[in-house]
């Protein structure tokens, strides 16, 4: 007999649907750790991660028929889910920030471009919280891509399928993340400069 | 490389990501002589850092043990409800199926009673209609009659109606149909005594038209038509010149 571990998500889903516990039990154990990482990331409480990782297993179980192999993977069907639960919840706490417009981010973007590194100084650890700190003060669209492609290590193309977006809308969101972060983690005294980098960077665009 | 079109890849080039040779060779040289996109750089490959970090720091993170026991719990409570709610929906099946059969019942009863319904008051006329011509017959015709119990009135009517052609009048042996000239169709004068058909025509009389039911039909072995069975049937009544019904023909 061949054991569930080496069968693939798509049969383990198949066995699982037909009421085998223990496919239910082996795609539970190898797709639950990117699930409650992708909820406790975007929400930075375990209490909710877990709480999302529960919901989108018990969705999996009622509704996992509705899973297209054509459309992707089990994988990014189950973050997909799992993504909207995290907004679900996160809206009921109030805890989304309202997103701003994009000329609020182009600011942001601008005040980036500095020529001071700013993680230099900071140590291993500070630096991990500083970052953590920052991806959770980032805009849901944007916090959603950057902890997908960033922490998750997704592909661009397998984001795209998760947030129903095309792969250039992946790649955009990701660089005004990232611009973003960078002017979040830069140290305060740098952020009375932005006037200037604002024309030090314009002057180099030129 | 410009600044410009260095800010576009420099997420990428501090990523690792794959791009064109070509292009990651253009942007490196750019940098080398751009102080603001090398810091630009430096910036991106700290940020890439910090995040590389955080994921490896994470990496090693797990949901609670103990969500996989409740999910397993939840399975198999799903998985003792299944056959529980597939029972209900056999039930609902066999109850459905005799409710159906129920109504089919019912309906057959009640279409029955209808029709007997219907057929009370047929024989109640039946019985109230006055048979002229009967009492003149003879005892020749009282025996065909009786040779022809298929069109008698004592037989039980069918319950259900029959697909009925349109009526012709079926010609008595020796009946002719006459009276062509009008749109009217006649039998022959059928004798009600013992006198030939000839004989009534020397002798003269008088020709009434009544109403007959249509049962009075079977009395002079002629088909009647069940469908209209109730239905008044028109005829000539020859009365001689003594005011004895000599002949009756029927009209249609």
């Amino acid at each position: 007999m061949k054991l569930k571990s080496d069968v693939n998500d798509n049969d383990l889903l198949r066995l699982m649907l037909a009421g085998d516990e223990e496919a239910l039990a082996a795609l539970y154990r190898r797709r639950q750790g990117s699930v409650y990482r992708f909820a406790l990331q975007m929400s930075g409480s375990r209490s909710i991660a877990e709480d999302v990782t529960q919901e989108v297993f018990l969705f999996l179980m009622r509704e996992g028929h509705v899973f297209d192999d054509s459309k992707g993977t089990v994988g990014a069907f189950l973050l997909g889910v799992a993504r909207v639960h995290v907004r679900r919840r996160l809206r009921a706490e109030h805890r989304l920030e309202p997103i701003g417009d994009d000329s609020e981010d182009d600011d942001l973007f601008m005040q980036s471009t500095t020529d001071v590194c700013p993680l230099e100084d900071l140590t291993r650890a500070e630096t991990i919280e500083s970052v953590r700190k920052a991806v959770l003060s980032l805009p849901p669209k944007y916090r959603e891509v950057v902890v997908l492609c960033e922490l998750q290590d997704v592909s661009y193309g397998e984001t795209a399928e998760i947030l129903g977006c095309a792969i250039g809308t992946v790649r955009s969101r990701l660089h005004r993340g990232r611009a973003l972060l960078l002017a979040k983690l830069r140290p305060a005294e740098d952020v009375e400069e932005t006037s200037s980098a604002s024309v030090k960077s314009a002057r180099c665009f030129a | 490389m410009n600044c410009q079109r260095f800010e576009t890849v420099v997420s990428e080039l501090a990523r690792g990501q794959m791009m064109a040779v070509g292009q990651k060779t253009e942007a490196l040289a750019h940098s080398d002589v751009c102080d603001d996109c090398a810091a630009r750089l430096s910036d991106e490959q700290m940020l890439t850092l910090g995040l590389q970090s955080l994921a490896s720091e994470m990496e090693s993170l797990e949901a609670p043990r103990e969500i996989e026991g409740k999910l397993l719990e939840a399975f198999r409570a799903r998985t003792v409800v299944v056959p529980i709610t597939k029972r209900q929906s056999h039930s609902r099946y066999w109850l459905a199926a005799i409710a159906a059969m129920l109504l089919i019942a019912i309906s057959v009863v009640v279409f029955r009673w209808s029709n007997r319904q219907g057929d009370e008051p047929r024989e109640a006329i039946k019985q109230e209609q006055p048979q002229p011509a009967v009492n003149n017959k003879s005892n020749e015709q009282l025996a065909q009659d009786v040779e022809r119990p298929s069109v008698d009135d004592s037989l039980p009517q069918p319950s259900k109606p029959k697909r009925i052609h349109p009526v012709t009048l079926r010609r008595p042996n020796n009946a002719s149909v006459a009276n062509h000239a009008t749109k009217e169709i006649a039998t022959d004068f059928i004798p009600l005594s013992y006198m030939s058909a000839a004989s009534l025509q020397q002798e003269g009389g008088q020709i009434i038209r009544v109403q007959l039911p249509r049962s009075a039909l079977a009395n002079f072995g002629l088909p009647v038509n069940m469908d209209r069975y109730n239905e008044k049937v028109k005829a000539d009544v020859l009365y001689g010149v003594d005011g004895m019904a000599r002949a009756i023909r029927f009209v249609q």
